[in-house]
């Protein structure tokens, strides 16, 4: 019985040295983006279990690399922020190994730490492009996207992608054209909509901006593409919208009938509690002087 | 049940001076300490780890700490019921309720004060309404005539006391020294005198007709909170005669159900006597068609049109998640005590406590229905937020600090009777002496 007691308590330790010793799992995930057919860059995802919940892992190098992982392929050295992300664009230096091919496999890796093991990530993508144009007769507007893959000598439509598509808020959430929340491409990569909005407050000079956006594909990563169009109701400002003494102003324009209704209440009310004080203070005083 | 009338001065005093806790006394408030202690180590948590460790999120921003303040404001209401409009209107038999009416009233609206500000999360940011305060903001309107309210009810419940006090300080055996300094840094001043009688009626009669329209208007103001705001469910230009109706109701169920209680535990069956139940009962009942029929107003309009927002809020009420709790209030707080109080047999003192009890729980209720159903079913709905926050049920902390505030509201109640005569002692032997010359 002791010396199974002190066998045990000889293996604790090392047990407790042999978990501590256990690297953590590292998942790293890559994201392709590319908005208005101009910009490219990628954005490196960093998690980790702790307590059965994925957590994100904040300051942790990441190296991107485009096709190969040596350092003429390198995109970039990325450090990750408090939400685990890192985002790389892609330099100009890499335009050749670029446009050599149409499809391309971005590579991230990450280095073996104390905590995380080394892990590596791949994202794989088609070259494409995605073109928006608006027509309107006056009552009906339409608006119809294009999405074209690079097949190696020419650009050709890529069907069923779906997207989000129509007017972009504020927020950065996508107030749909039509009636459905999102749009499939035909065979010929188009999609048509028509634009249902009426009435949409526009700028100063009506203008809205259309979006459409391609999420998450597997052969053409995340695209955007945005146009502006003279589609909403003009909004011109008012110079003196601020200066009025209304309900929704600032506490020093207030109304005045507000201010004289509020006044005269407090003080009517607050007037006869004081009033009321005194009366306390003057029975006080006759019971003083019948007592003397 | 013995008359009054048949009462010497000195019995009077012996019964209503105030008495010592006994073993259930101790009992009673011991339980009341540890709800509330347990109340303020959930409060703690919340300042220390922010408002997260609530359930309150985007969706559900007013929860249960905000059905408890307009619970609580509702029942405040009371006071000027039974103290206010029966005194101007001369209704000699509520005089023994007037006190418990006014204590109920007072420890009622210190605690929605607590609660608003426990509601805020960070305290300290209090008097950021006074110094960045709009008051085209109905919120600061509240802010104003709570504590108008408080003061005035406070001023109600110390004047008619003034003639109690200098009675307890006559009999120094029946309490302690600290007591007996209390009652004479409040009260020692007062002699007794005509003209200190005139001057103290009047200023009660003046307090009794300022504090009616400060009364109608704090609730007014508190439905105004939620009907200034274009939500379905509170977008009604009902809310105002909807909220005091049902604080009426409350208040007077809140009232019965404590007269039950000090008439059994501090022996009172002499004072608060089968007639006052009876009569209280047919207040009740009155209250409660009352508050059937404004409910009747808020539901069945916008049913009629069922708008789509409205018949969305409306069918979570009737037949949603919210319809064990919707029945529930409305059976209980309504519907049963309307139908055993039209008999007389209901009106008496145990059917009526167990009444008034339900109808303070299913005023509970009925305020947790009011506020958050709506805020789960807005007009516009937010995007892409989490899951949960689309559902609403309050944590542990928020359930501590809720109940916690409750006991506190009855550990002032307590205390004060521990202090104070519950029934005022100098008016009861002034209406026996006006009997007996009749």
């Amino acid at each position: 019985m002791l010396r199974a007691v002190t066998v045990l308590l000889l293996a604790v330790p090392s047990i407790a040295l042999a978990q501590d010793s256990v690297k953590k799992e590292l998942v790293l995930s890559l994201s392709y983006y590319m908005n208005n057919n101009r910009v490219v860059y990628i954005i490196a995802n960093t998690k980790t279990k702790i307590d059965k919940k994925f957590q994100p892992v904040a300051g942790l190098p990441v190296n991107i690399y485009l096709d190969a992982d040596s350092s003429g392929n390198l995109v970039e050295k990325l450090i990750t922020d408090n939400n685990g992300l890192a985002k790389a664009v892609l330099p100009p230096a890499l335009k050749a190994i670029w446009d050599a091919t149409s499809k391309h496999t971005f590579l991230g890796k990450t280095e073996a730490t104390k905590v995380y093991e080394s892990t590596t990530a791949e994202a794989s993508i088609s070259k494409s492009r995605i073109v928006i144009d608006t027509t309107s007769d006056g009552e009906t507007k339409t608006v119809s996207v294009k999405v074209k893959a690079f097949n190696g000598t020419d650009w050709v439509g890529v069907p069923d992608v779906e997207m989000k598509l129509g007017v972009s808020r504020i927020s950065g959430s996508i107030l749909s054209a039509g009636e459905g929340a999102t749009y499939t491409t035909d065979s010929l990569g188009e999609v048509t909509a028509e634009f249902k909005i009426i009435a949409l407050p526009g700028d100063e000079k009506g203008n809205i901006v259309l979006v459409a956006k391609v999420e998450e594909n597997e052969q053409l990563g995340n695209l955007t593409i945005e146009k502006t169009v003279p589609w909403g109701i003009a909004e011109k400002a008012d110079p003196g919208f601020f200066d009025q003494r209304t309900l929704w102003s600032t506490r020093f324009r207030t109304p005045l009938w507000l201010l004289f209704m509020a006044y005269s209440i407090v003080i009517g009310v607050w007037g006869t509690i004081i009033y009321l004080v005194f009366q306390i203070i003057k029975i006080k005083k006759l019971g003083t002087s019948s007592a003397s | 049940m013995k008359n009054p009338i048949a009462l010497t001065n000195e019995e009077i005093i012996s019964d209503l001076l105030p008495q010592k806790f006994g073993r259930r006394g101790m009992i009673w408030t011991g339980t009341l300490l540890f709800i509330a202690l347990v109340g303020l180590y959930a409060y703690y948590r919340q300042l220390r780890y922010g408002l997260v460790v609530t359930h309150m999120r985007d969706y559900a921003s007013w929860g249960i700490y905000i059905s408890n303040f307009v619970f609580f404001v509702a029942i405040s209401l009371v006071g000027s019921l039974i103290t206010a409009i029966f005194r101007l209107a001369n209704v000699k038999w509520a005089t023994p309720l007037t006190r418990i009416a006014e204590i109920i009233a007072v420890s009622a609206i210190v605690f929605a004060s607590i609660i608003i500000i426990v509601d805020m999360g960070r305290p300290e940011r209090f008097t950021n309404l006074f110094t960045h305060g709009r008051i085209q903001s109905p919120i600061m309107w509240d802010v104003i005539v709570i504590s108008t309210y408080f003061c005035i009810s406070l001023l109600l419940l110390y004047m008619p006391l003034l003639p109690d006090l200098k009675i307890m300080l006559r009999f120094k055996e029946t309490s302690t020294k600290a007591l007996q300094k209390l009652y004479k840094f409040q009260g020692s001043f007062w002699k007794g005198t005509a003209e200190q009688f005139k001057v103290s009626e009047k200023s009660i009669t003046i307090l009794c007709i300022a504090i009616i329209p400060v009364a109608f208007s704090i609730h007014t103001v508190t439905s105004w909170l939620f009907a200034t705001t274009y939500r379905p469910g509170w977008d009604s230009t009902n809310f105002g005669a909807y909220f005091i109706s049902g604080a009426f109701l409350v208040g007077s169920g809140g009232v019965v159900v404590a007269m039950y209680m000090f008439r059994k535990f501090y022996h009172l069956e002499k004072y608060i006597t089968e007639i006052h139940f009876e009569k209280m009962g047919r207040i009740v009942v009155l209250l409660c068609l009352l508050y059937l029929y404004f409910n009747i107003n808020e539901y069945m309009v916008p049913a009629f049109k069922m708008k789509k927002a409205e018949g969305a809020h409306l069918h979570e009420l009737f037949a949603g998640d919210f319809a064990i709790m919707f029945w529930f209030a409305i059976i209980t707080g309504l519907i049963i005590p309307i139908l055993v109080l039209l008999f007389k047999k209901g009106r008496r003192p145990l059917p009526m406590f167990i009444i008034g009890i339900m109808v303070v729980v299913g005023a509970w209720f009925k305020r947790y229905l009011i506020v958050t159903p709506t805020l789960l079913n807005p007009f516009l709905p937010m995007q892409e937020v989490p899951a949960s926050y689309h559902v609403y049920f309050p944590s542990w902390e928020e359930w501590a600090i809720a109940i916690g505030t409750l006991a506190g509201a009855l550990l002032v109640i307590t205390f004060f009777a521990r202090i104070y005569p519950i029934i005022p002692i100098q008016e009861t032997i002034t209406e026996q002496h006006e009997l007996e010359e009749k």
